[in-house]
């Protein structure tokens, strides 16, 4: 067990909340000055420092998929350049998970080197989801793509400013590689000004602090993360366990693929394996190296400590190994689009292999643990040009040893916001019909799983595209501890007509003329615990909330 | 005339009294009395009145801020709500915006709808986002609903239809049938309270309101009825969260609009006070026992949100932007499983208290800390009336700080005062430097009972050359009120192109606002010559979705590319660029209706006994880790003369407050009573 001493414990916590201040306002700046809505609307993005040996010092992430997954962009700045090779008024962009560390192709990385005194010192860095890519399906992603060709234009590490001023060429380029340039555009543009503002910030604070000093206080914080996790890890009994979540499909039909998660913990160090876990996917439900980890050291948070901060220390008490072809260990040029669904099975299964080594009250069930996503395009309402109008919805949330599960929530890797209703209508040829919670969705239990979502959306001209990629219609959210498993997931075209439709979670393409609606229904939450256990005026509450029908209550 | 300003706290209700004739100010605490506040309003007005000296013919005003709804929220006070919303929506308020509390832990939860789903109706009824009607409102929906609620305990109905904003004639008619069906409900309408797209932020807004509206009105009938009691024939007025004062009658209407009242009227104070002295620019710093509040003040006029979250739940009205740590001098420090060093956010509040109480509080707080170095009297409290024990409070941060880390007790209090300070610092740079101000031109106004004793330190980290500390200023929340102009907010969304059009269009409504605000001052009888507006147009770029309120002083003059010009150089103040070449959209129009209420101008303190008639003693106080204790002169601050100038270090005083002056800082004392500390650039 290392035991470094904290150099000054109380210029730590002084110097964090400095380092907060720096990471607050660069995520402040990128959500309310940008144009994606991906970005404005819905948060799917993250800022982060780095020092100038790469190691993380401060990330805000608003979503944990992007949790230390700025670190692969970095990495590829000092691999493919190096400090030597920098310059100050540089930034690099980069994009692809096989060339440069990311997590799929719609994710954009900007990383600018800070220099103080003349020193590369700094990385500021963030990343932001892009609303369309290229790629076949507008917004790029598409459960059945068969190769990260399909999924968009694929950029290597490259210096898109440099002395200052914007490469216009390469910006163009980009941009014209997506269905709506004028929107990637400025959204790049928003992100070089986030870390240029970053930039500033982390020298008046270099400035203020000196070198030595912050390198100093960097050193401790790094350590300091390090040691609580190792504490909290130290205090579970060694063991090891496994556990097995499933994905409907592999994007493109077939059986349900296993996600095969095992945990070992000796001493004060954790190891998070997978094998056994389904080979690489045909689809685009492969997961990259650096969304992998995102997703472990997710989990690890979620189990030992929700308050730890997320810096490298952070990273250096866990190791993460997966057989290599596998679905969460792919080879180029595996699709990868759609992750995120893929990564909150892998976070279920590591808590589920967890579950079996922690102690009771810390049980958790299933959530809806997908990211259902619905997108449509078309032309806009308002202005000319295209559109794709792109959602992640929340579903069932798992339960708890004392709460319920929350209802409509996202889980695990993202916390999106919903786009507004009515901001929705204003900006899209869409009319909402319905916003809703699925009642009898939830597991029961003696803590009952959330309740999934139902959106009834209706397009107003013709020409609107409708895609979707979700999970869940296969198999429900596993109740734990003798509770039942949630609803499962349903996509419908003109639900209640007799043209009523059921339609694959991976549909793409879609051509829907005026009037024609979508309904999805997300899945609910597996409850937790004997049913029969469940508190009486709980169980009276949600029968007279209609969240629970008398029938099946 | 007598006026009279009032603010109801949590553990203190504060009177400031001022004498027009005389100048007095006078300033006391009376216990608050939570169960029903109006109370101890009437006990100190009871004082006020006891000796004769102030007669109830002499008040000419009463003002009052009080936290009433925000503690019903909190507690779930509210009266039982109904809710009437479009068909397909009833969820929204339960959805929220379908995100988790917290990212890493499902055992915090998502707060419960103020209004349960089974008191949830949906009516069928459609418009589309201009306004157009889709489907018909289908009255007999509301009708089966108010014929389900019948019977039923309710006392509030809220009505919030999907773009309402865009078009009130389908909530307008749901309110005259729920009104016929449940005459005694206190009815309210999302097109009322918040006129703006985002329906789950409007709808939130909308139940708030109506949960509130029977509650408060109760409170207002006992607080009116033991005010005529008195005989006191002055019109009641409550400070809003926006810093302004509401008559009686429109806090009925919209009581979710003072859930920042008291906080909102300290900044007011502070405002002008600062203005008054040349300190146009300024950051308020009140710290009390479980929180700090912060906001920035501009040009002499306090920074506005338009939104903000009350016990969880999302509320857009006009507010003061007020940012609120969990960081005041009850506030605990702990040493984490990994060695940090951390100060709140759990706090020992009023009871037990800190340690040197001696009420049974057993962990360190800050207030410990600064008794141990010597920055409170280690003897007591409250001008001799609060009694310490600073030896407990030695030993409590000796065995829970300065033995874990291996650091002596006054090193271990100076860190939990650092990272206190550290704490602070970081909501003054979010209030401010993140929102692209320079703060080397400002002053930090420090008031509440324990912001001039943090405000030399945070001054100096977050580099700020000016303090000013107010007279008494524990009880700035109430002087605020007496320092307030009648206001309302009035919004309406527009969401269109900027273009010379539109813009045309923007003004006729202006101009609509400002009748119907000239309505409003008229029923509040504000003379025509007090009337007053201030107009603001929120803008964003084509596509982005957030927004930033440009201030048009006369929107029937100005054109348009002149509005562009001040959009585009906020944008790039705020975000660091601007796009040239970019459409615009108009989205909100804001209009303030100001009724001025006239001010005496500040008394004057005396200048005729000397400095050192203040002087009350001298005692070891430890600024710095490096110097340890240095000997520090101690001053009754009531007893400074105006134009006292001191070199610090320094200890000053008073009834509600102790200021600290470091050592290379110069107090001087202006003639209305002002403390000024500022860095002489020597001795740091």
């Amino acid at each position: 067990m290392t035991e470094t001493p904290l150099a000054d414990p109380i210029g730590l916590e002084v110097f964090s909340n400095r380092l907060l201040t720096i990471t607050e306002d660069m995520g402040n700046t990128l959500v309310r000055s940008s144009f994606s809505s991906n970005i404005k609307e819905r948060r799917d993005c993250s800022v982060a420092l780095f020092d100038a040996g790469g190691r993380l010092v401060a990330q805000a992430s608003h979503i944990p998929l992007h949790l230390g997954s700025l670190l692969g962009g970095v990495q590829a700045v000092l691999a493919e350049v190096g400090l030597d090779g920098l310059h100050d008024g540089d930034a690099f962009i980069c994009n692809d998970p096989y060339l440069a560390g990311g997590t799929h192709l719609p994710d954009i990385a900007i990383v600018t080197p800070v220099f103080c005194d003349g020193v590369p010192s700094f990385f500021t860095a963030n990343i932001g989801h892009h609303s369309d890519v290229g790629g076949v399906v507008p917004g790029s992603i598409s459960g059945q793509s068969t190769s990260v060709f399909e999924e968009g234009i694929r950029i290597p590490l490259t210096r898109i400013k440099a002395a200052g001023e914007i490469n216009q060429g390469l910006l163009r380029l980009i941009a014209h590689n997506s269905r709506d340039p004028v929107e990637r555009d400025l959204d790049l543009r928003v992100q070089i000004a986030t870390n240029d503002q970053g930039a500033a910030m982390v020298r008046d604070l270099v400035q203020r602090l000196g070198a030595d000093a912050v390198a100093s206080s960097i050193d401790d914080l790094l350590a300091y993360t390090r040691r609580r996790l190792q504490t909290r890890i130290a205090a579970v009994p060694d063991g090891r366990a496994s556990h097995t979540a499933w994905l409907d499909d592999d994007g493109r039909g077939g059986e349900p693929v296993p996600i095969v998660a095992t945990v070992r913990i000796a001493g004060n160090h954790l190891g998070l394996d997978f094998t056994g876990t389904g080979p690489e996917a045909r689809g685009a439900m492969n997961v990259p190296e650096s969304a992998l980890r995102a997703t472990a050291y997710y989990a690890v948070k979620t189990v030992f400590d929700p308050d730890l901060p997320p810096n490298s220390g952070l990273f250096d008490a866990v190791t993460i190994t997966a057989p290599d072809g596998c679905l969460v260990n792919p080879r180029h040029p595996a699709a990868v689009g759609a992750r995120s669904i893929t990564c909150n099975k892998v976070a279920r299964a590591i808590l589920g292999a967890f579950a079996d080594l922690l102690p009771a009250d810390q049980a958790l069930s299933a959530g809806q643990d997908i990211v259902p996503v619905i997108v449509f395009s078309g032309q806009r309402r308002k202005h000319d040009g295209p559109f794709v109008y792109l959602e992640s919805l929340g579903g069932g949330g798992p339960a708890t040893a004392t709460e319920d599960g929350m209802d409509a929530i996202h889980v695990h890797m993202t916390n999106s916001s919903n786009l507004p209703v009515e901001a929705l209508e204003y900006e899209y040829p869409l009319l909402v019909e319905e916003y809703a919670l699925v009642a009898d969705s939830g597991g029961a239990g003696t803590h009952r799983g959330g309740l999934g979502l139902a959106r009834e959306i209706r397009a107003r001209t013709d020409g609107v595209v409708f895609s979707a990629r979700s999970d869940g219609h296969v198999r429900p959210a596993p109740g734990a501890r003798g509770g039942q498993p949630g609803r499962m997931a349903r996509l419908i075209r003109n639900p209640g007509t007799d043209q009523a439709e059921d339609l694959s979670s991976k549909t793409a393409g879609l051509h829907l003329l005026a009037g024609e609606r979508i309904r999805i229904e997300t899945p609910g939450g597996g409850g937790l615990g004997p049913p029969e256990h469940r508190d009486a005026a709980a169980l009276a509450r949600d029968i007279a909330d209609g969240k629970v029908s008398t029938a099946e209550g | 005339m007598v006026r009279i300003g009032i603010d109801v706290g949590g553990t203190f209700t504060d009177f400031t009294v001022l004498n027009q004739e005389t100048g007095a100010l006078g300033f006391f605490k009376v216990p608050s009395t939570p169960a029903d506040p109006s109370a101890a309003i009437e006990t100190g007005l009871r004082q006020i009145l006891a000796d004769g000296a102030v007669r109830p013919e002499h008040i000419g005003f009463l003002g009052h801020g009080t936290t009433l709804a925000t503690n019903m929220i909190i507690e779930r006070r509210g009266a039982p709500t109904a809710f009437l919303t479009t068909k397909g929506f009833r969820d929204v308020l339960e959805i929220g915006r379908q995100t988790r509390p917290h990212l890493y832990d499902y055992n915090r939860v998502k707060p419960p709808p103020l209004v349960p789903r089974a008191l949830r109706f949906e009516v069928r009824g459609r418009l589309d986002v201009e306004g157009q009607e889709l489907h018909a409102l289908a009255e007999d929906d509301v009708r089966t609903a108010c014929a389900a609620l019948r019977g039923q305990d309710i006392a509030a109905v809220a009505i919030g239809f999907v773009h309402a904003y865009a078009d009130p004639a389908h909530e307008q008619r749901a309110a005259s049938l729920v009104r016929q069906a449940l005459p005694h409900a206190f009815v309210t309408l999302s097109s009322e309270v918040l006129p703006e797209f985002r329906e789950y932020e409007r709808f939130s807004t909308t139940v708030m309101n109506a949960t509130l509206g029977p509650p408060m009105a109760a409170y207002l009938d006992r607080l009116l009825t033991r005010v005529q009691d008195l005989a006191i024939r002055a019109p009641l007025y409550t400070i809003h969260s926006n810093g302004g004062l509401m008559s009686v009658g429109t806090v009925r209407r919209h009581p979710v609009r003072t859930c920042l009242s008291g906080p909102s009227a300290g900044v007011t104070g502070a405002a002008q006070i600062a203005r008054r002295l040349g300190y146009p620019d300024a950051v308020t710093f009140d710290v009390g026992g479980t929180s700090t509040d912060v906001s920035v003040i501009t040009d002499g006029t306090p920074a506005f949100t338009a939104a903000r979250t009350v016990a969880d739940y999302p509320v857009k009205t006009p507010m003061v932007d007020i940012h609120v740590i969990g960081a005041g001098g009850g506030s605990i420090a702990w040493i984490d499983a990994a060695g940090a060093l951390k100060v709140g956010p759990h706090s020992a509040g009023a009871s037990p208290g800190p340690v040197v109480y001696g009420r049974g509080g057993t962990a360190p707080t800050l207030t410990d800390a600064n008794v141990v170095l010597g920055r409170l009297n280690p003897v007591a409290l409250l001008k001799g009336a609060l009694p310490l024990d600073a030896t407990a409070g030695r030993a409590a941060i000796a065995g829970d700080i300065a033995g874990p880390t291996g650091l002596s007790p006054e090193v271990a209090a100076h860190g939990m005062v650092r990272v206190a300070v550290a704490n602070m610092g970081r909501a003054i740079r979010s209030v401010s430097t993140e929102r692209g101000h320079d703060l080397r031109g400002f002053a930090l106004v420090a008031f509440g009972g324990a912001g001039p004793l943090h405000a030399a330190q945070v001054a100096r980290e977050c580099g700020i050359p000016t303090i000013l500390v107010p007279r008494a200023p524990g009880t700035l929340c109430a002087r605020g009120a007496l320092m307030s102009d009648i206001s309302l907010d009035f919004v309406a969304t527009g969401l269109t192109d900027a273009t010379t059009e539109t813009w045309r269009a923007t003004q006729a409504r202006f101009a609509a606002m400002r009748r119907e605000a000239e309505d409003w001052l008229a029923g509040e009888a504000v003379p025509v010559d007090q009337r007053g507006a201030q107009t603001m147009v929120d803008l964003r770029f084509h596509g982005q979705n957030h927004e930033l309120s440009v201030p048009v002083a006369e929107p029937d003059k100005v054109d348009l590319s002149a509005v562009l010009e001040a959009f585009h150089a906020l944008h790039r103040q705020v975000y660091g660029y601007t796009l040239p070449d970019r459409g615009v959209e108009i989205v909100t129009c804001r209009l303030k209706a100001i009724g001025r209420v006239p001010r005496p101008s500040e008394p004057p303190v005396g200048a005729e006994t000397p400095v050192h008639a203040a002087r009350t003693g001298e005692r070891p106080v430890w600024f710095d880790d490096a110097e340890g204790w240095t000997d520090t002169p101690v001053f009754d601050r009531e007893r400074l003369p105006a134009g006292a100038d001191l070199s610090g270090p320094a200890v000053l005083e008073e009834m509600s407050a102790t200021t600290l002056v470091l050592p290379g800082q110069r107090l001087q004392v202006e003639p209305t009573g002002t403390l000024i500390i500022t860095e002489t650039g020597l001795g740091r």
